[in-house]
């Protein structure tokens, strides 16, 4: 075989497994978003759900009579950004006082997050439960902002990012006259922005996604986050609800943050969400 | 001692969010979860004293034994599926020949960003046993019907394919920028020894990525011992496919045996540090941190 051979059949391998993979990662989307259309009567059986006769918007309207929308979709958005939106502040404090300040107790500290790191709150939930219910939160939307309003993965991934923060223009700043909390906010935050950035990304999608702790802390459907009302889908309707319906819930669900993420990483250079972890 | 705080109040007042935080919903409540291991509660009266009672009938408990069985499920297949696949899409998406690399890079990272619980309710659909799209397909390849989701021996198996589905993506692009850093010239200096693809796969791109595998590797064990959602969602008949942690919150939270519950979460607390532990020592020993 001949080089070029060689190349161009590669070539063709390379795109064929890559298509194969992407049909696997899309279609149980697609697939989602065409039954949500086909009406309650017709045949999802097998192949035959792929086939729409007559589109209809009938299992939405019947979506909406179930569950909330308006409020749950109100109740996710609310906690997403505000919980992103707190997470990368304090974290990002955090970070920037373990990258660029020397003072006593600095490296035992910065051990103690990334030990801390891969402990999940989620084994402790029988007391936090308590915790929560004495200070009132149970039933509230702060319950799933406050815990986790600076984290050790974020703390530490940010940290990376603020190393290569110049001391010199920190410095000349200082002889300026600018104060601690101003040098963070006026000077290192415009540095870093790529880094906040992507952590925003991945923060605000995996508080979309959440679940374990809105199903544990909220109580009635009018706290539900969008995640918790979907989930009781399949038996809120009596004993069952349609597929269809069941469906056009799971795509108002996956739809918001599919559309997030490509607005966001049309604003994102590659390799940076992975830059934490060096090789 | 109060000169050195005042001198250094800055960075200590911009780590204090975090050490309250830890303080409050981290450290008090494992604390805590560790006395309520030792005491019967139901909630509703005070915790009463029973020492080692929860972790003796743990021991004998077949619901304990499964979840731990399927959790160890979880964590091999999907340790070894999630690492293989991303490892592979990871270098596809890395290969020179590739056209259009940025809408390959997106859509294999789609699965990510999709919600477990509402894919879940999906593969409940895809994975039905008369129904299902997937049995249909079975069927047409001249195969037979599988109860995946109503029989015990199958019930694991859409649980571990979800997680793989939504995880690989994260994974292959750690690993990918991991490819990023590789110079070229080691490839270009193989190839004029006349090292083979697989020869380079295997002393070139394995070696460098070392790191890089050892965390995912971590990250997935981590993933895998709080798994949840994927469970909850797809549930087989009985304790069939139940995670370690799903079975502290039924416990918990739906049976309200809050001492057993808490006995679980000790488990898991010890399993997640030690983890943490062994990650941390091997980051210290290839001067990481």
């Amino acid at each position: 075989m001949s080089y070029k051979t060689k190349t161009v059949l590669r070539k063709s391998a390379v795109h064929a497994l890559l298509w194969i993979i992407v049909a696997f990662c899309l279609f149980p989307v697609l697939w989602m978003s065409i039954i949500s259309f086909k009406e309650v009567g017709e045949s999802i059986t097998g192949f035959n759900a792929l086939r729409i006769q007559n589109p209809t918007l009938a299992n939405y309207k019947r979506l909406f009579e179930l569950i909330p929308i308006w409020t749950n979709l109100v109740n996710s958005a609310f906690t997403s950004i505000v919980g992103t939106v707190t997470t990368l502040f304090f974290c990002s404090l955090a970070g920037y006082a373990f990258a660029k300040f020397k003072f006593p107790g600095r490296n035992a500290l910065f051990y103690f997050v990334i030990a801390t790191m891969m402990i999940s709150a989620e084994a402790g939930a029988v007391p936090l439960f308590v915790i929560m219910r004495r200070v009132g939160l149970v039933n509230s939307l702060w319950s799933l902002i406050i815990p986790r309003m600076a984290t050790a993965i974020g703390i530490f991934y940010l940290r990376q990012y603020m190393l290569d923060v110049p001391d010199a223009i920190l410095d000349s700043a200082r002889i300026d006259g600018c104060g601690e909390f101003g040098i963070y906010r006026k000077v290192v935050l415009p540095i870093v922005k790529p880094a906040l950035a992507s952590w925003a990304s991945i923060t605000i999608i995996a508080r979309w996604n959440d679940y374990f702790w809105p199903l544990l802390y909220l109580r009635d459907s009018s706290k539900y986050t969008l995640m918790v009302s979907v989930s009781m889908l399949p038996v809120s309707d009596g004993l069952s609800t349609p597929w269809q319906v069941v469906l056009s819930g799971t795509t108002l669900v996956i739809v918001p943050s599919i559309i997030l993420y490509l607005i966001m990483q049309t604003y994102q250079k590659s390799g940076q969400v992975a830059g934490a972890v060096k090789g | 001692m109060w000169q050195t705080l005042k001198r250094h109040r800055y960075p200590y007042l911009f780590i204090s969010p975090y050490l309250i935080l830890f303080l409050v919903f981290q450290l008090v409540p494992t604390i805590a979860t560790v006395y309520y291991s030792f005491t019967e509660w139901n909630g509703l009266r005070a915790p009463r004293w029973i020492g080692w009672r929860n972790y003796q009938l743990m021991m004998n408990d077949y619901m304990f034994s499964d979840a731990i069985r399927n959790t160890f499920r979880y964590w091999i297949v999907g340790a070894i599926g999630i690492m293989g696949l991303s490892l592979l899409i990871a270098m596809l998406l890395n290969s020179k020949v590739l056209r259009a690399k940025q809408f390959f890079r997106t859509a294999t990272f789609l699965p990510y960003v999709c919600a477990s619980v509402a894919m879940g309710l999906i593969f409940r659909m895809l994975f039905e046993e008369h129904a299902g799209l997937i049995n249909e397909i079975l069927l047409s390849l001249g195969g037979s019907r599988i109860p995946w989701l109503t029989s015990s021996a199958y019930a694991w198996i859409p649980v571990v394919i979800l997680f793989v589905w939504r995880l690989t993506p994260w994974f292959t692009m750690i690993i990918f920028s991991g490819l990023l850093n590789i110079s070229d010239e080691y490839y270009e200096a193989a190839t004029v020894d006349g090292a083979s693809g697989w020869q380079q796969f295997v002393r070139i791109t394995l070696p460098l990525l070392n790191h890089i595998l050892f965390f995912c590797f971590v990250t997935i064990t981590v993933d895998a011992w709080r798994l949840f959602n994927e469970s909850h969602i797809l549930s087989g008949p009985g304790t069939s496919n139940t995670s370690l942690f799903e079975l502290m919150y039924t416990s918990a939270f739906k049976n309200f045996k809050l001492g057993y519950g808490s006995a679980l979460g000790v488990v898991l607390i010890l399993i997640l540090l030690g983890i943490s532990l062994v990650q941390f020592m091997v980051r210290r020993r290839t001067g990481e941190i």
